[in-house]
């Protein structure tokens, strides 16, 4: 730390876990936080324990952690030089990070033109194909006009093929197409649904993978020329396109093939000359990977990618946005044992309607290899305004079993009153010899849940 | 119910608790406190919302305002320093004992160059200012309390 720090005060543009996830990294490398927050968060406990602490607007994410123009007015205020987006929000909106940066302050995350380059679906899969890294077949660019083209292309490629929007993402703005006939009007009614929901209506097409699994890849990069894989995360278990628990490394992937992988999405961020930390998400059935979007920015599960090498990542980010080397290189990275997260939420266990209300008794597990990474405490108010996200237990063994068994102590020491949490699906689906087994498949969990209903 | 695609689920049986929920999402939004669904068969499923939350948490604990009911508390529209004087003028905004109209400015919130105004909420006389000038005051936080 000889050279001077670009920054020394940074604003913290999120809530919940990972405001506390960040400060805490701030404060392990000697740096004041500012903790903006709506009129409903005040009383979190990142807020609480924040250098200086602002209130920004009312309790809808619109008027406050979406308002790009507040945010850049606290930093100035409160004389932050660098601000953190976090996950959600703004973290992935490339004019806000572009605005940071033009006001003269420090962006945490990759400059707008990555953000805006792995924003568009069609851009981003030119180019992770243009540097090697492995895309599922498809139209390799916006469909043609004309309808018989589109047909051309789908006979080509080989039905099912899915339907997409440039500008979707997330499971939003996508259609499956099982034959010929369905095409047309998948194609019409996705166009359509892609201009009223991002304003694009540009659509590409891609073979449908029927029992993929999600397999992604953690980078960090920084501004040296130096791009490092951390290893791959297996997020194969969501329900509605939403993760629910993850887990590192990917059972029975071999690590060469993980390998093989890692080092091209390190030379794909080499080559547009990405910074901070990513990930670089797939869909993987029989041995086969297909790159599907890149995430720019710190990830929900990203802890247990920091279990499994013992790398601080959000750490790292700050260090890089300061200008700083990576102080490893690829062959310090190791793969220790496995982690597994579950992400608690405040919802109904079964009808996954959100739960939001005060918490009453909040009992948190602990023991070797339990981490838990939570805003929430006792008498803490979940908010109906934002996701119902409230913490996240992370177990890290010496193998997948042992990680297993952690994971399903400190679930039976968790107890939680006065809401209603997920927490019993987690220790069914632990319970369950197909997840024991590992390697699940995208559809698993809602086929299992609809088993479950089903009487 | 011919030409609407499927927003309300079909009546002939009752929505599921997903439905349900996206039905109270929907009048949460729309500002509405109820609604009810009924069919043929005479099936009738009422829905009502809980009134929001008015003020879900101040940002800094109000100074108690007990023995003065009638009061009405200015707080700030947006975050920023606290300017009670006019930044060229000796005199404050509305000190306490002045006579201000609702509109009026009372204060002002500075960031740099950037100043916001604050107005009065309502007529009425000042009774305390609650806040510090120039401090970095955030939104919604009480200024000062006007009384009638």
């Amino acid at each position: 730390m000889s050279a001077p720090r670009r920054f020394n005060r940074v604003l913290i543009a999120n809530r919940g876990e990972i405001a506390l996830r960040i400060q805490r990294a701030c404060r392990a490398l000697g740096l004041e936080t500012v903790a903006v927050h709506s009129e409903a968060d005040a009383e979190s406990r990142h807020v609480r324990q924040a250098d200086i602490a602002l209130c920004i607007g009312p309790a809808p994410a619109a008027r406050s952690y979406l308002d790009a123009d507040a945010l850049l007015l606290a930093a100035r205020a409160t004389g932050a030089s660098a601000i953190h987006p976090g996950y959600g929000f703004l973290s992935e909106n490339a004019d806000f990070a572009d605005a940071v940066e033009a006001a003269g302050l420090t962006f945490i995350g990759p400059t707008g033109a990555s953000i805006r380059m792995m924003g568009d679906k069609i851009t981003a899969k030119r180019a992770m194909r243009d540097a090697g890294v492995p895309c599922v077949p498809g139209s390799d660019g916006p469909l043609p006009a004309e309808m018989d083209a589109v047909h051309a292309l789908a006979a080509q490629i080989g039905f099912p093929v899915i339907v997409k929007a440039s500008g979707g993402g997330g499971g939003r703005g996508m259609r499956v197409v099982w034959n010929a006939e369905e095409l047309g009007e998948a194609v019409t009614l996705t166009a359509k649904e892609a201009q009223q929901a991002f304003g694009n209506p540009t659509l590409y097409l891609e073979r449908f993978m029927q029992k993929p699994r999600h397999i992604e890849i953690q980078v960090l990069c920084d501004t040296h020329g130096t791009a490092l894989w951390l290893g791959a995360r297996d997020c194969s278990l969501q329900r509605r396109h939403q993760k629910v628990l993850e887990e590192a490394p990917a059972p029975g992937i071999p690590p060469d093939i993980i390998a093989e992988i890692g080092e091209r999405c390190a030379e794909a961020c080499r080559r547009i000359f990405y910074r901070g930390a990513g990930t670089f998400e797939f869909l993987y059935e029989d041995g086969i990977f297909a790159f599907i979007e890149m995430n720019t920015r710190v990830q929900v599960e990203h802890p247990i990618t920091e279990a499994t090498t013992g790398i601080d990542i959000v750490a790292a980010q700050l260090q890089i946005a300061q200008g700083e080397k990576l102080a490893i290189r690829q062959q310090d990275v190791a793969t220790h044992g496995h982690a597994i997260e579950c992400r608690i939420n405040a919802e109904d266990p079964l009808s996954f309607m959100p739960s939001p209300g005060r918490i009453t008794r909040w009992d948190l597990p602990g023991g070797p290899g339990v981490r838990i990474d939570t805003h929430v405490t006792a008498g803490y108010t979940v908010q109906p305004y934002y996701d119902s996200l409230i913490g996240k237990i992370i177990a890290h063994g010496t193998t997948r079993q042992e990680a297993i068994a952690r994971l399903r102590v400190a679930l039976a020491e968790m107890q939680v009153e006065g809401v209603s949490t997920n927490i019993p699906l987690h220790r069914d689906v632990l319970a369950d010899p197909h997840f024991q087994e590992g390697g699940v498949d995208i559809h698993y969990l809602e086929r299992w849940l609809a088993d479950r209903t089903t009487p | 119910m011919t030409a609407t695609p499927p927003l309300l689920p079909d009546l002939s049986t009752l929505p599921n608790v997903e439905e349900i929920g996206q039905i109270t999402t929907w009048l949460a939004e729309a500002g509405l406190a109820a609604m009810e669904l009924a069919n043929g068969a005479g099936g009738k499923l009422r829905i009502a919302v809980a009134p929001a939350p008015a003020q879900v948490a101040t940002p800094q604990p109000a100074a108690p305002i007990a023995t003065a009911p009638e009061t009405v508390t200015a707080t700030a529209p947006f975050f920023g320093r606290l300017a009670l004087h006019h930044p060229l003028r000796q005199d404050p905004f509305a000190p306490v004992g002045s006579t201000v109209c609702k509109g009026d400015t009372i204060a002002l919130l500075t960031i740099d160059s950037l100043q916001l105004p604050v107005t009065a909420p309502a007529d009425g006389t000042v009774v305390e200012i609650l806040a510090q000038e120039d401090a970095l005051i955030g939104y919604g936080a009480p200024i000062l309390t006007i009384g009638a």
